[in-house]
């Protein structure tokens, strides 16, 4: 390793002012979220004269905050559960069993996972008003259960790599299947299902395409649509449009800041073995 | 739940089919014709082609140095890395709209408000039809840069620095020793990251619909806000399935090179 020395001091500060300017446009955001139009104009980057946290008020009670952050925490709560009891279950049954049946349903997923929704949405959307699943919480977390497809290529690859002693032992032991999988293999898959929910919490609850064509702007809206549906009610209000979106963005800003380490380093690790 | 609208869509996309009444007729080719040579519907496909050549190159091209620095030995570095990652855990919308306030025309968006301090006239921006698709271009390679610089960060973190050393001590240059041996240790990564850099433009759609909602005129209209339009507003269900079909074929045709380049990768090692 080389020493610090003065030239990286110097490479360090030019890199703090890149992270600086890279990050104005959230901090436009915030410092603007608290002036007056006048204000924005006399000094667009300059700290705000007072603080005042009325306009945020309104924003909370216009998009009706708290309710649809409910619905966001619902549904996403839901989906991230299905993602990971249904991806792990199929990986492992991928993984462990190599018969056609398997090596069909691996390709098959495969298919599943490249086709985007653009190309299924209006069949989807037919099939859905069938169901009735139009509309509905559950309609859009059986959507969103999906994503389970990409959980089951990161905990197979996962599985493979493990040895197979500690399910041998305990089959010979006389434990079933479901068992097996619940009690050894499953506390062993940790790391994954940390990076697997983690994604997918991120994914579910900035989806907007889905809720958007599934939900509509109904009272049902996730929190990100909210986004959506407030800047079409409080169109040119400045003043409260942007504390609306800061509002919006909190639950998953204190999410990353509270997962940081968690978030890039799983990225990290999980894509040393894809 | 994927394979069956699948299906459907293609059989859709021989019909005239509006989505609600049960009779339609099969029109043969017709819808694939009418989406090639309308310009109307033609013009979202090329965009969207051609902002998926530019993204993925741009972020290549800006995320692989950004990892190298931050992968350096600075004490802040770890805070570096969550500022340059951030954008990508907030959504498309948040970031489409935020962008709103700072490149709006009016004069208090945050680079006109600038402008007009310093003396400069105020600019059209968002508003201008040649410079709003760049703007997006822009705010997406924004976005995405960080998210992408820790994937090369991945792959850079297996290098053994006793290799780059030993390199520096028989007199390689900073250069070579990035072009052999940096570089090649990145390539895992770059099909990962241009995959899905390629794939997630292709799908684009939050983005510009918060930017600029396809405007102005049609200048930033994408493909999927395109199909929404044909399919769902004006319940040209055959069409869109029709253009739906043409734009599976062409992420069929990039996911398929980039499994077999993977496997290729694959047995190289």
């Amino acid at each position: 390793m080389r020493r610090y020395t003065a030239r990286t001091l110097v490479g360090e500060i030019t890199m703090l002012v890149v992270c600086g300017v890279f990050l104005i446009p959230i901090y436009f955001l915030v410092v603007s979220s608290f002036k007056t139009q006048p204000e924005i104009l006399r000094s667009p980057l300059g700290l705000p004269e007072s603080i005042d946290f009325a306009n945020y008020g309104e924003a909370l009670e216009g998009i009706n905050f708290f309710h649809h952050l409910w619905i966001s925490v619902y549904i996403t709560t839901i989906s991230v559960v299905l993602i990971v009891v249904f991806g792990s279950m199929a990986a492992y049954t991928i993984a462990r069993k190599t018969n056609r049946l398997t090596k069909f349903l691996r390709n098959y997923f495969l298919i599943g996972f490249m086709v985007p929704i653009q190309t299924t949405m209006l069949p989807l959307f037919i099939i859905m008003g069938d169901l009735n699943l139009l509309n509905t919480k559950k309609g859009l977390i059986f959507l969103h259960s999906a994503g389970a497809v990409f959980a089951l290529f990161l905990y197979t690859g996962f599985i493979r790599a493990m040895p197979r002693d500690l399910e041998e032992a305990a089959a010979v032991d006389g434990a079933g299947q479901f068992r097996i999988f619940w009690k050894i293999v499953f506390p062993l898959l940790k790391p994954v299902t940390a990076t697997v929910s983690i994604f997918n919490f991120v994914w579910v609850w900035n989806d907007f395409i889905l809720g958007f064509l599934f939900l509509g702007t109904t009272d049902n809206a996730t929190l990100t649509m909210q986004v959506y549906n407030g800047m079409g009610q409080f169109e040119n209000d400045w003043s409260i449009m942007i504390p609306m979106l800061i509002i919006t963005a909190l639950p998953i800003v204190i999410f990353f800041l509270v997962m940081q380490k968690r978030i890039i380093g799983g990225l990290i690790a999980g894509s040393l073995k894809g | 739940m994927v394979i069956l609208p699948l299906i459907q869509t293609f059989r859709y996309s021989f019909t005239n089919y509006d989505g609600l009444s049960p009779e339609y007729d099969f029109v043969g080719l017709e819808n694939y014709r009418k989406t090639l040579n309308s310009e109307q519907l033609i013009e979202p496909f090329i965009r969207t082609l051609g902002f998926s050549l530019v993204v993925p190159l741009l972020v290549t091209v800006m995320a692989i140095p950004l990892a190298l620095v931050l992968n350096g030995r600075f004490k802040t570095r770890n805070f570096q890395r969550a500022s340059f990652f951030f954008p990508a855990v907030l959504s498309a919308l948040f970031l489409g709209y935020s962008w709103t306030f700072i490149l709006s025309s009016s004069k208090y968006g945050m680079i006109n408000a600038l402008l007009e301090k310093f003396g400069f006239g105020r600019q059209l921006l968002l508003a201008d039809s040649d410079l709003a698709m760049w703007l997006i271009v822009l705010v997406v390679v924004w976005s995405q840069v960080g998210w992408h610089a820790c994937l090369y960060l991945a792959n850079l973190q297996t290098i053994d620095p006793a290799l780059l050393e030993a390199a520096d001590i028989d007199g390689a240059s900073a250069f070579q020793r990035f072009r052999f041996i940096t570089l090649p240790h990145l390539t895992p990564a770059m099909t990962v990251s241009v995959a899905l850099l390629i794939i997630g433009s292709l799908k684009v759609f939050d983005l510009p619909i918060a930017m600029t909602e396809g405007g102005p005129g049609r200048s930033t209209i994408m493909m999927t806000q395109s199909i929404i339009i044909q399919g769902l507003s004006s319940s040209r269900v055959g069409l869109a399935s029709a253009m739906s079909f043409l734009f599976f074929l062409v992420i069929a045709v990039i996911t398929f090179t980039q499994v077999t380049l993977m496997s290729r990768q694959g047995d190289e090692n």
